[in-house]
């Protein structure tokens, strides 16, 4: 039995997850070396987990005999990203616009005092594309919710098929051999209950336990990570919601290359720039490539996968040290675009 | 020098030394109940991240990259640099002939910290030296008897490595066992000598031996086995937000292992420590044993008197004594070896600060026909090691070389060096010198030729109350040769690379007067430059009677029967394998040992 409508959802979920990783790139890599220790460590412990959501979410997607997709102009994120309870995610580089957005997507509850639709902002969004959980879901609904129902139908098609749902071949399964140091182990997923854990494992790091500030593994959920960086203060083992006591982890907005907001490699005008950005874009390209190819049937493909990981830094980098001739004050950044042929 | 009151404090087991082999001994002794104080002479910088993370803005920011640049001294715990050697100045004294090579660390973690990582078991032959081949001394104890140490060190320490890699020059595995992580990936370099130099014969003495380029056991993260958990960066923060310890799961091949990895996959003790259970462990760093004291009726120690300071630029200080049943030196071979002799405690066996060994080593550099990938990946993933052992150490010692991953950097200083000498010496620019660096560099092999050194009583450390630090305590007076063995081992181990370069294809440019300065020593007409491996080893040797050795098997002092010196300083012979993984399979049987005493 074909379960059409369950696999578009989870597809739309392993899209969802990946929506979220390059704006916190933009946010990492726009530090200046060396400055933000502590907002770095933050951005990068959130991003990593976000790459093991995407993970989890392929793993129940193959696990019911699905075809997990990152590539192409179809299924590579595009920006603004809106997701499905109307949260934008921007391309931005580390600084109080980002830091709201941020804990605007880690907490559907909070509500941004409006820098996120800001003046500076709204011209740099000629047109926001739409993520495919807000077509394929049951209406608009937060990340939470939306996981939710995913669970919920799981649950219904596992009712009637029994095992015949989890029908994926098993080697499919991407394993902590090659998936590691990204805020736990992936889960293989074989029956209902393993596809409940991944899924519980992505709303749990992700939203948080409305019960607690810490995750299961007793580190802060992502919100409070971020709320530390919007107040400059970290969060003490006795402190409550809200109210961080520690000391300050010394935010530096200005420790920042000024990437301007939601690039496209077609406004750089100059040659040089040009092709710089569409070497990050070709890198960006194989990641996912690669990442499809892994979650394919070939896991091993994630080990080179991190060492063109390694080489998008080092062309993003490249960008983001670079001024726009046309737009004072502002450096060039990626733009997170679909650059490679067919295969 | 402020004197505070004398105060004393109850512990069951004393450690000495935050190192490898104090680390684990803390982590065994805390998980069977016991309680430990360990007493670290320099900061516990590499305790947190940030501290760690200010190590390597240090490493970045140093205009030389050598094993301390990561790794400054604090005034009270100064150690030695290999800078000094040419000065002459710095913490070691040295007498000579020979200069002694080689650095360590006096911080939490130890030379850990800037350690390479190759984890290579000795052979079974080299516990038995005398009786197969009439040189050196045997060990008190064998192979076999050390071999579950190994693979408990081996899943301590986590070492990555393939089995069947490692079967050979005697080296046996039980059935079903193999290495808590697979091998690190052979290097593009590895790979393409290999396909030239595998199965290449060499004539030594009367024996023919078979090279085979063969992957390095490595204390780095890799793909685990079963269920073992690649241990990442250490994060200790006092608020429970341990975001770093993602880091550092798997080796991403950063070509600064020595000094900083900079992600913490490659082992080093600060981890070990961070297992420890910590309800049950004192660390107290910049803390500096300064004397041990004994009682003089029953031989046994009863107290160690340490100087604790908060400042580490500032030679002010409080004293203080803390007692235990047991006691352990872990502070290294020539701070081990130190305590005792500036406590008065040089025994009856004349042995202790004796014996000093290292693997005196070569470089040899060449340029191979094809580009090799150079200047990628760890700075090592693989040796030619088939003359570790054979009938020809009768007559000359043993040697394995370490095949770079960095190009021409440690003897010449490539790549800089490489640009310049293309600038200023080639007159070359534009895109000339653009496609000369990509041609050079990417061909740049280095061998490093090192050799194994004997046990002498002559080669020592001894203290002289005109050699003083900071705080009023010894610096080691090292005096140091090396004998004919070790020169005509060099002699064959140069012979070899020389084969070996030939057979690849790589054209010899091995040239000492034109690379970076080492020290160098005369060897009939020639002349050898040398650098040490960092393997210090055989200052307070174990053998089977007090008369001749410091040490029983368990590394427990025949003289004080509750004091342990644990390290390579209790190493007999050494070998031609890097010393950590021995010493920490040692340890562990000390630690079993002390656990059965003192748990009853």
């Amino acid at each position: 039995v074909k379960h059409e409508h369950l696999e578009d959802m989870l597809q739309a979920a392993v899209e969802l997850e990946l929506a979220t990783i390059p704006p916190y790139l933009c946010a990492l890599y726009s530090m200046h070396p060396d400055a933000n220790p502590a907002a770095s460590l933050i951005v990068r412990s959130v991003v990593v987990e976000e790459m093991l959501h995407m993970i989890l979410a392929a793993n129940v997607l193959n696990a019911i005999g699905g075809q997990p997709r990152v590539t192409g102009p179809t299924h590579a994120p595009k920006y603004p990203h809106e997701l499905p309870d109307g949260v934008v995610l921007d391309l931005l580089p580390f600084g109080p616009d980002a830091v709201q957005a941020f804990l605007q997507v880690e907490n559907p509850q909070y509500r941004t005092s409006g820098s996120n639709s800001s003046h500076a902002l709204s011209d740099r969004r000629p047109q926001v594309h739409q993520a495919r959980a807000a077509t394929v879901g049951s209406g608009p609904t937060t990340i939470g919710a939306f996981y939710d129902e995913i669970i919920t139908e799981l649950e219904k098609a596992a009712a009637t098929d029994g095992d015949g749902l989890f029908c994926g071949d098993p080697a499919r399964q991407v394993t902590k051999d090659y998936y590691y140091a990204g805020g736990g182990a992936p889960i293989m997923v074989t029956d209902l209950a393993s596809a409940r854990r991944a899924l519980t494992e992505v709303i749990d790091q992700g939203e948080g336990n409305p019960a607690s500030m810490y995750d299961v593994d007793g580190d802060l959920a992502h919100y409070y990570r971020f709320e530390q960086v919007a107040v400059d203060r970290t969060y003490l083992r006795r402190d409550t919601a809200g109210a961080p006591s520690g000391p300050s982890l010394g935010v530096d907005y200005t420790a920042v290359f000024p990437m301007v907001a939601n690039p496209k490699s077609d406004e750089y005008r100059d040659p040089d720039l040009r092709n710089a950005s569409r070497a990050a874009n070709r890198m960006w390209s194989l990641v996912l490539r690669q990442v499809e190819i892994a979650c394919n049937g070939q896991p091993a493909a994630l080990l080179p996968a991190v060492h063109t990981m390694f080489r998008l830094r080092d062309r993003m980098l490249l960008l983001l040290a670079n001024p726009m001739p046309d737009h004072p004050g502002r450096n060039a950044g990626p733009t997170f675009e679909w650059d490679l042929p067919d295969e | 020098v402020s004197a505070g009151p004398a105060d004393e404090e109850h512990y069951d087991v004393v450690v000495i030394g935050a190192g490898v082999n104090g680390a684990l001994v803390a982590k065994q002794l805390t998980h069977a109940k016991l309680r430990v104080l360990v007493l670290e002479a320099g900061p516990g910088t590499a305790w947190t991240f940030d501290g760690y993370s200010g190590h390597l803005q240090h490493f970045f920011a140093a205009s030389g990259k050598g094993p301390e640049s990561a790794w400054p001294p604090a005034l009270n715990a100064p150690q030695p640099d290999t800078a000094d050697i040419r000065s002459g100045g710095g913490y070691f004294v040295q007498t000579g002939p020979q200069m002694y090579g080689s650095s360590y660390s006096r911080l939490l973690g130890g030379s850990t910290l800037h350690w390479l990582g190759v984890s290579l078991r000795m052979l079974p032959e080299d516990f038995e030296l005398h009786t197969r081949y009439g040189v050196g001394v045997d060990w008190p104890l064998g192979y076999t008897d050390l071999e579950p140490y190994y693979r408990m060190a081996e899943m301590e320490i986590g070492v990555a490595a393939d089995v069947a890699d490692q079967v050979h020059l005697g080296v046996t595995f039980p059935a079903g066992y193999d290495y808590p992580m697979q091998r690190i990936p052979p290097s593009w370099s590895d790979q393409v000598l290999a396909a030239a130099v595998d199965g290449m014969q060499i004539r030594m003495a009367d024996d023919l031996y078979t090279l085979k380029i063969r992957n390095y056991p490595a204390a780095r993260n890799s793909i685990p086995r079963g269920d073992y958990q690649p241990v990442g960066a250490v994060d200790q923060p006092a608020d429970g937000q341990a975001l770093a310890r993602d880091l550092g799961q798997r080796c991403a091949g950063n070509t600064a292992c020595t000094p900083i990895c900079p992600i913490q996959a490659k082992y080093n003790a600060a981890k070990t420590l961070a297992q420890a259970d910590p309800t049950r462990l004192v660390v107290r760093t910049q803390a500096v044993a300064s004397r041990i004291h004994v009682d003089p009726d029953s031989g046994l120690v009863s107290g160690i008197e340490y100087q604790r300071y908060d400042d580490p630029t500032s030679s002010r200080h409080t004293v203080h004594v803390a007692s235990g049943r047991i006691y352990v030196l872990a502070a290294h071979a020539v701070e081990n070896a130190k305590l005792l002799l500036t406590s008065g405690l040089e025994g009856a066996s004349g042995q202790v600060g004796r014996n000093l060994m290292d693997h005196p080593c070569l470089y040899a550099w060449g340029l191979s026909k094809d580009p090799i990938g150079a200047f990628r990946g760890p700075l090592s993933t693989a040796g030619l090691d088939d003359l570790r052992g054979g009938g020809f150490r009768a007559n000359h010692a043993a040697f394995r070389f370490d095949i770079g991953n960095d190009g021409w950097r440690a003897p010449t200083g490539a790549p800089d060096a490489t640009v310049a000498d293309a600038v200023s010496a080639q007159g070359r620019y534009g895109s000339k010198l653009r496609d000369h660096l990509t041609s050079v560099l990417s061909r740049q092999v280095r061998f490093s030729l090192a050799v194994e050194q004997l046990p002498a009583p002559g080669n020592r450390v001894s203290v002289d109350p005109r050699y003083t630090d900071a705080l009023g305590n010894a610096r080691p007076v090292l005096s140091y040769s090396i004998d004919d063995y070790t020169l005509a081992g060099m002699a064959a181990a140069t012979e070899v690379y020389q084969a070996v370069f030939r057979q690849a294809g790589i054209t010899d440019c091995t040239d000492p007067e034109a690379g970076t300065w080492f020290p160098s020593v005369t060897y009939q007409d020639r002349e050898f430059h040398y650098h040490g491996m960092g393997h210090f080893a055989g200052t307070h040797v174990m053998g089977d009677s007090p008369e001749r050795s410091v040490v029983d098997t368990d590394q427990r002092s025949w003289e004080h029967r509750n004091l342990f010196l644990l390290g390579s300083g209790s190493f007999p012979t050494m070998g031609t394998s890097n010393p950590t993984l021995t010493m920490a399979a040692l340890t562990l049987r000390s630690a079993e040992s002390l656990v059965r005493e003192l748990a009853s």
